[in-house]
């Protein structure tokens, strides 16, 4: 019965979204408002009955109905509920009908917002989202039918994904990844319709820019929380290995990047319409690119579901998407030129547009060294692969000199520099970058990496600090406020710009903490007896005892735990074990994690023998890897101090007479 | 004068982004453990994915890092042993491809991008201005607008 | 017309290659990794066989041989037992299988013959897996055929099929 009903509504949503489209683009055509409106009202219902769809699903996963197929695959009698929940996005039917939620989600909002705003834009923005919503509603309904039965009723399921039910984080990651890619469909509808309507002027840029930093931020914050938990489930001690499905994730956050960059530009100088469309375009293809790589089992990866008839779907989307896009670009290209000068070659214009370059290099790389192995493979036939150690070494100085362009970006002023200004503003970071680095090197510091991002953040940091303080030192004394009232009111008033300076902190935060992490880390393996210890830095690990039993909250599992003793740094109690799933034929890792601000102390169970109670440990000390969570977590807090509304502006009397 | 500073910058750039490359090539190994170490980090582990070998416990990575110690006690070189490993399971083992020069991507896409770049940026400094004379735009008008009441506020 | 219409031709130039690259990719199993030593001399390996005798994979030329690496913890080795005992069966004396026995214990795989059927074929242990290092396995089943004169014909990953295995068979010379 509630099977059923999710089944209609998703067939309902795709005639919803169809007869949206439909109507977006005879309304806008007829001019006729209210025409626009009932599509509005159309792409509503399909939010609606999206939801609905995900209801049944959910439902249908925490009352255990094996009648459902996708029940039988991913769930049992015996998974917890939180697990059943959020298997909603644990394969892919069920990701699939997660994404349309969330696609059809922003859609709403997004007309909503702009009910009263936009006129001529809004239809083709309308008729853009609803066509995506419109082939993920169709793809339900054709090859990847959530709701697919089975006879007869299956007594028992598989149970999730061993490496899905392991960890509390497969409940963020997924969502907040999705919310990124979904929302990045909104700036592309507005590119799509401002290129229909010839309105390719300051009104979408502004729109767009907004419009991309909220999908950005959940993407970046999906990209960090997936690192996190790629760290604590799979249990090799990293949290970045440049799977393809990572990079493809990484792909449209490096574009969108680029784009809200540029887009600075463009707004200020009212030039790059051609570039900022290309960059709209190329974004949301890669979103699409990453769903295409996850979902069709071109690529070998830790994220690839199984192969399905799907990709050929997906391949079909991405082929129009593009088709359709460079078509648009190439019809309005007469249009979008324009011979308006971009500023001074060292200006902060040209820092941004260099950092453009370098976004779309480093893109490009990641793009070419995720599908090298294919080219490879349909031109010879050769199986190769591309993997880590390339990507770091390519990549690595392209991000390197990315942080460098952050410091120097905001410092130069718009427009041009004079060498006075250059070295009244750079002079003081970079003897203090220098100092820092020579200071590491003199402790010993060895490695190029990590000497290299020290010394970038800290120029980078240093600029900022260096504005802030005398942006806040100017208005203390024109004001008479007091310093930490003047800071407060200077970056609440730009909110913007000093957003964009927290982010960058958060990022150089990260970038230290990746560097240090990935060159000073240490590693030990060992086979312990019970009351045998090993040392390992200054901790020392002693093995207590074996202990197999089942999991308190899933029966089937089966856990084979090491509970061991730490001393040194950390003490007390530590447990690391591996899982036996009935659904897996590898046991799955679930290392113990003891964090603290300088190192992490990872110990994984990688062997055992029953028969004497020994272990074999893999232990890591990790340095500074919380301080990527932590910068990521600042990147995103700049990021929503970016976006939060301005105040509403009061008379200036009402504020002078407040502050004073 | 400026046009210049900024070709030097671009050059510099470039340059440091290349050193850097050169710079971040793997170190020279010195111990056999660290020999065997880098050796793994080259090679892919088989039965997993997107893990290199010295990062996965799997059984075969087990085995694999076992034969490269073991091969490297016998006096192999790592070219040797990488040669090897290619003999049994095809190019595929290793996790940077050989053959063709793919790394070259990056820097020529930065060398590339930056030239293309210095080029329209110092085109579109020598064409005249033509928004000098026209009235500024809306967005602008109402950024000044803006920036004035900051200034007042 | 020129260059105002010549600029169309960046849509398909963008759009024919990715698409038809992204398109060869979609039918191929990314997990099929072709052997290099297929058409080589079969390596020498050696080791011990579960009833502690000495095994050297010289002993097998003359004769086609069949190598199957398994283990008693691997499910397909379990779906394609029933054809190996049908296997050696039916070639009995032209053709010599050999298993060897992929990061397991002597124990395991006895139970593992005594629950499925035994064969009769020896079982080279490889605890450490070194045999299958030396034959590129990415993990078991995987089965080896070589011919008379020692060179590796074929390599099945995965559970054998009897269409694969009648196949590979009788290009070895080997007729039902």
């Amino acid at each position: 019965m509630i099977p059923t009903l999710g089944h209609v509504a998703v067939v309902a949503g795709l005639a919803a979204t169809l007869f949206a489209a439909a109507s977006f683009v005879l309304g806008a055509r007829r001019g006729d408002a209210e025409l626009v409106g009932v599509a509005r009202r159309a792409m509503y219902a399909a939010f609606g009955l999206a939801a609905v769809a995900s209801a049944a699903m959910v439902y249908s996963l925490l009352t255990h109905d094996f009648s459902v197929l996708y029940v039988v695959r991913n769930n049992a009698t015996t998974t917890p509920p939180f697990y059943s929940v959020i298997s909603l996005w644990a394969a892919l039917q069920g990701s699939i009908l997660f994404w349309t939620l969330l696609a059809t989600g922003w859609a709403a909002l997004v007309l909503h917002r702009f009910r009263d705003r936009a006129p001529v834009l809004m239809p083709w923005v309308g008729m853009t989202l609803a066509l995506g919503a419109a082939f993920f509603f169709a793809v339900m309904t054709w090859p990847g039918d959530p709701f697919l039965r089975t006879s007869p009723v299956a007594a028992e399921g598989n149970g999730p994904n061993a490496l899905l039910q392991n960890h509390p984080f497969m409940g963020l990651h997924p969502p907040l990844l999705y919310l990124g890619y979904t929302g990045l469909a909104v700036p592309f509808a507005f590119g799509v319709a401002a290129l229909i309507t010839r309105r390719t002027d300051e009104e979408w840029l502004g729109i767009v820019r907004r419009w991309t930093l909220v999908p950005w931020t959940f993407l970046t914050a999906g990209i960090v929380a997936g690192a996190w938990w790629s760290y604590e489930v799979l249990g090799w001690g990293g949290y970045w290995a440049w799977d393809p499905v990572e990079n493809a994730a990484l792909l449209p956050w490096l574009t969108a990047t680029a784009f809200i960059h540029s887009s600075m530009v463009a707004e200020r100088r009212g030039t790059l319409r051609v570039w900022s469309q290309l960059l709209v375009v190329l974004t949301f293809w890669l979103t699409l690119f990453g769903t295409f790589l996850t979902r069709s089992g071109v690529v070998a990866s830790v994220h690839s579901f199984t192969a399905s008839g799907i990709g050929g779907w997906f391949l079909g989307a991405l082929v129009v998407t593009l088709a359709a896009g460079t078509a648009l670009i190439v019809w309005r290209l007469p249009d979008l030129g324009d011979r308006r000068p971009a500023g001074e070659p060292i200006s902060r214009e040209s820092a941004f547009l260099f950092n453009n370059v370098l976004f779309l290099a480093i893109s490009l790389t990641v793009l070419v060294g995720t599908l090298y192995p294919l080219a490879v493979e349909a031109v010879s036939g050769q199986k190769v692969s591309v993997g880590a150690p390339w990507f770091n070494r390519v990549g690595a100085p392209a991000f390197v000199a990315l942080l460098f362009l952050m410091g120097v970006g905001p410092a130069l002023p718009w427009g041009g520099a004079s060498a006075a200004t250059l070295r009244r503003r750079f002079g003081r970071p970079v003897g203090a970058a220098l100092a820092v680095v020579l200071l590491a090197v003199v402790m010993g510091m060895r490695e190029v990496a990590p000497l290299a991002a020290i010394g970038f953040a800290v120029f980078v940091v240093l600029v900022m600090a260096d504005e802030v303080v005398r942006g806040a030192a100017a208005r203390g004394r024109t004001r008479g406020e007091r310093a930490g009232t003047a800071a407060w009111q200077l970056v609440t008033r730009n909110r913007r710009r000093y957003g964009g300076y927290l982010v960058h902190a958060g990022i150089c935060v990260m970038a230290v903490a990746i560097a240090i992490s990935a060159t000073l880390g240490t590693e030990v393996t060992a086979t312990l007896r019970p009351g045998e210890e090993l040392t390992i830095g200054a901790y020392r690990l002693r093995h207590e005892r074996l202990v197999v039993q089942a999991l308190p909250d899933d029966a089937r599992v089966r856990e084979t735990r090491a509970e061991l003793t730490l001393s040194g740094p950390q003490s007390g109690a530590v447990t690391t074990a591996l899982r036996d799933y009935p659904s897996s034929t590898t046991a799955i890792a679930t290392p113990s994690v003891r964090s603290s601000l300088g190192e992490d102390l990872y110990v994984t169970l990688i062997g055992y023998d029953p028969d004497s109670q020994s272990v074999t440990l893999h232990v890591f000390i990790n340095p500074l890897v919380g301080w990527i969570w932590l910068g990521g977590a600042i990147v995103a807090a700049g990021a929503v101090f970016a976006i939060w509304p301005e105040r509403r502006r009061i008379p200036t009397a009402a504020v002078s007479a407040a502050a004073g | 004068m400026t046009r210049w500073v900024a070709l030097a910058g671009a050059v510099l750039l470039v340059g440091a982004a290349v050193a850097m490359m050169l710079l971040l090539q793997r170190p020279s190994a010195a111990t056999s453990a660290e020999q065997a170490a880098s050796l793994a980090a080259e090679l892919r582990c088989p039965d997993c994915e997107s893990l290199s070998v010295a990062e996965s416990r799997t059984a075969s990575a087990t085995a694999i890092r076992q034969e490269i110690a073991s091969q490297l006690a016998a006096g192999r070189t790592p070219d040797q042993i990488r040669e090897s490993f290619v003999a049994r399971y095809g190019e595929w083992i290793l996790l940077e491809p050989r053959g063709a020069p793919l790394w070259l991507v990056a820097p020529l896409a930065i060398v590339a991008g930056g030239g293309l770049l210095a080029w329209w940026l110092i085109g579109r400094r020598r064409t005249p201005a033509p928004d000098a004379s026209q009235p500024l735009s809306d967005a602008e008008r109402a950024r000044l607008a803006s920036e004035l009441e900051r200034l007042d506020g | 017309m020129g260059r105002s219409m010549l600029r169309w031709l960046l849509v398909p130039l963008l759009v024919v290659p990715v698409g038809w690259l992204l398109f060869t990719g979609l039918g191929r199993d990314p997990r099929e990794i072709p052997s290099p030593l297929v058409g080589k001399p079969l390596p020498v390996l050696s080791g011990t066989t579960l009833d502690g005798s000495p095994f050297s994979s010289a002993e097998l030329a003359g004769k086609p041989a069949l190598i199957n690496v398994w283990a008693s913890w691997c499910p397909p080795c379990v779906s394609e037992h029933p054809l190996l005992l049908d296997t050696a069966r039916r070639f009995g004396g032209e053709l010599q299988m050999v298993g060897v026995l992929y990061q397991d214990t002597a124990d395991g795989a006895r139970a593992f013959e005594s629950r499925y059927g035994e064969g009769g074929w020896p079982d080279v242990d490889d605890a450490s897996g070194t045999i299958a290092v030396a034959l590129g396995v990415t993990a078991p089943p995987e089965t080896f055929f070589v011919d008379a004169h020692g060179v590796v014909r074929y390599r099945h990953v995965g559970p054998l099929t009897a269409e694969v295995l009648d196949e590979q068979l009788a290009a070895l010379g080997l007729q039902p």
